[in-house]
């Protein structure tokens, strides 16, 4: 059994995570009250009650156990399953739903730091997050997250918390950007996306930093990097389907992130970026998003 | 529903400017509905106990539109909203 309590930096709060050995994943009484279905169509992870606690389930993966508060969470392997998967998975799925139950903010978005401030690209998976925060650290610009980015209020403030110092690329990807040799995770069962951790060449902030800009990223059908103005209302349903939320049953829950939602929405900082999806081409998006995000007014 | 009601909003129903539109939750079934800038107004004025005739009053004074075309247009909104559990009869 290990445990692994995480700390996060610049923050008040703690999820105390604890992996047991493996085990069988039992059938559940009762139904799932949710459920996340993968691109293929195959269930990626089915949402249980148990008692005031919740059980997240990745079929032949992994279980989680999710306290009420947020605070805790308990983990097994699927039998046949790594530790590595498990770690995987509590990473980038667990931990921002546990967060979500303690009242906090988390974003599908990956985030780079420019001029002290926090530049964050949120989209669905294959979008092009990990890809554009990995191309801006290969080039010296620092990266908070590539997926879960948590937000919190400083005051009128919004600050960018930094997460696990790591992103994830798919093969092509890390071959285009990424030196060869590039220290990485171990590899996981269910995907090959590789997990590269942070570096002097893939380097990472581990501080807080004042969100400045959010791109919400396109289909990829521009021909060159364009950027235009979001309309709040947009924004909001945009930042809603791109949030994570356990239980959104929990109406007083619910209530509190649809304000928090709103009130960031109606921040003057929110764009849609598109570009063509070509590694020779990156440069040229990074220089628009760098000359756009040190603009003084919102266009 | 007819131009001497009122309405009232739910205590499960949050609704949340954002720009000049707005947009409402309803916490019981999580579903999000959007309002356009008109629809928004007439919300703000619903939501203030308005009836909707006085709605159409205030409306007519903000918008070049045929008083008839306002009256018929504000039932069916507020009937939709009343369809959706967004609003009930006062």
């Amino acid at each position: 059994m290990n445990s692994v309590a995480i700390a996060k930096r610049a923050r008040k709060v703690s999820v105390t995570f604890l992996e047991h050995n493996a085990r069988p994943q039992v059938p559940v009484a009762g139904a799932a009250f949710y459920q996340w279905v993968a691109p293929d169509g195959s269930l990626w992870t089915l949402f249980y009650r148990q008692g005031r606690d919740y059980l997240l389930r990745f079929p032949g993966l992994a279980d989680f156990e999710v306290s009420a508060d947020g605070c805790q969470v308990a983990a097994w392997a699927a039998p046949g399953g790594t530790s590595a998967t498990v770690q995987h998975l509590y990473l980038n799925q667990v931990l921002p739903l546990a967060l979500s139950r303690q009242g906090k903010l988390v974003l599908h978005a990956s985030a780079v730091e420019l001029a002290d401030r926090a530049v964050a690209f949120i989209g669905e998976s294959g979008r092009g997050k990990s890809t554009l925060a990995a191309s801006f650290a290969t080039g010296g610009v620092p990266f908070l997250t590539d997926d879960g980015l948590h937000l919190e209020w400083a005051g009128d403030e919004l600050t960018v918390h930094p997460s696990h110092p790591s992103i994830r690329l798919w093969a092509d990807s890390q071959e285009a950007l990424v030196r060869v040799g590039a220290a990485a995770a171990p590899a996981l069962d269910f995907t090959t996306k590789t997990r590269l951790l942070a570096s002097p060449a893939l380097p990472f902030c581990d501080q807080a930093r004042p969100l400045g800009r959010v791109y919400f990223l396109g289909d990829g059908l521009a021909r060159s990097a364009t950027i235009e103005r979001a309309k709040p209302a947009v924004t909001l349903i945009n930042l809603i389907r791109n949030s994570f939320l356990l239980d959104i049953t929990q109406q007083e829950m619910l209530a509190h992130h649809f304000e928090h939602i709103s009130r960031i929405a109606n921040l003057p900082i929110h764009y849609h970026l598109d570009y063509p999806r070509r590694y020779e081409d990156l440069a040229l998006v990074r220089e628009a998003i760098i000359r756009h995000s040190a603009s003084g007014e919102a266009k | 529903m007819n131009l001497s009601d009122t309405v009232v909003i739910p205590p499960e129903v949050m609704a949340r400017q954002v720009g000049d539109e707005t947009v409402i939750l309803d916490l019981a079934s999580g579903n999000y509905f959007g309002l356009d800038p008109v629809g928004a107004r007439i919300w703000q004025l619903i939501s203030e106990g308005k009836t909707l005739a006085d709605t159409c009053e205030v409306l007519l004074g903000e918008y070049e539109v045929a008083r008839e075309d306002l009256e018929r247009d504000l039932i069916r909104l507020v009937q939709e909203l009343q369809s959706r559990g967004l609003v009930n009869r006062g």
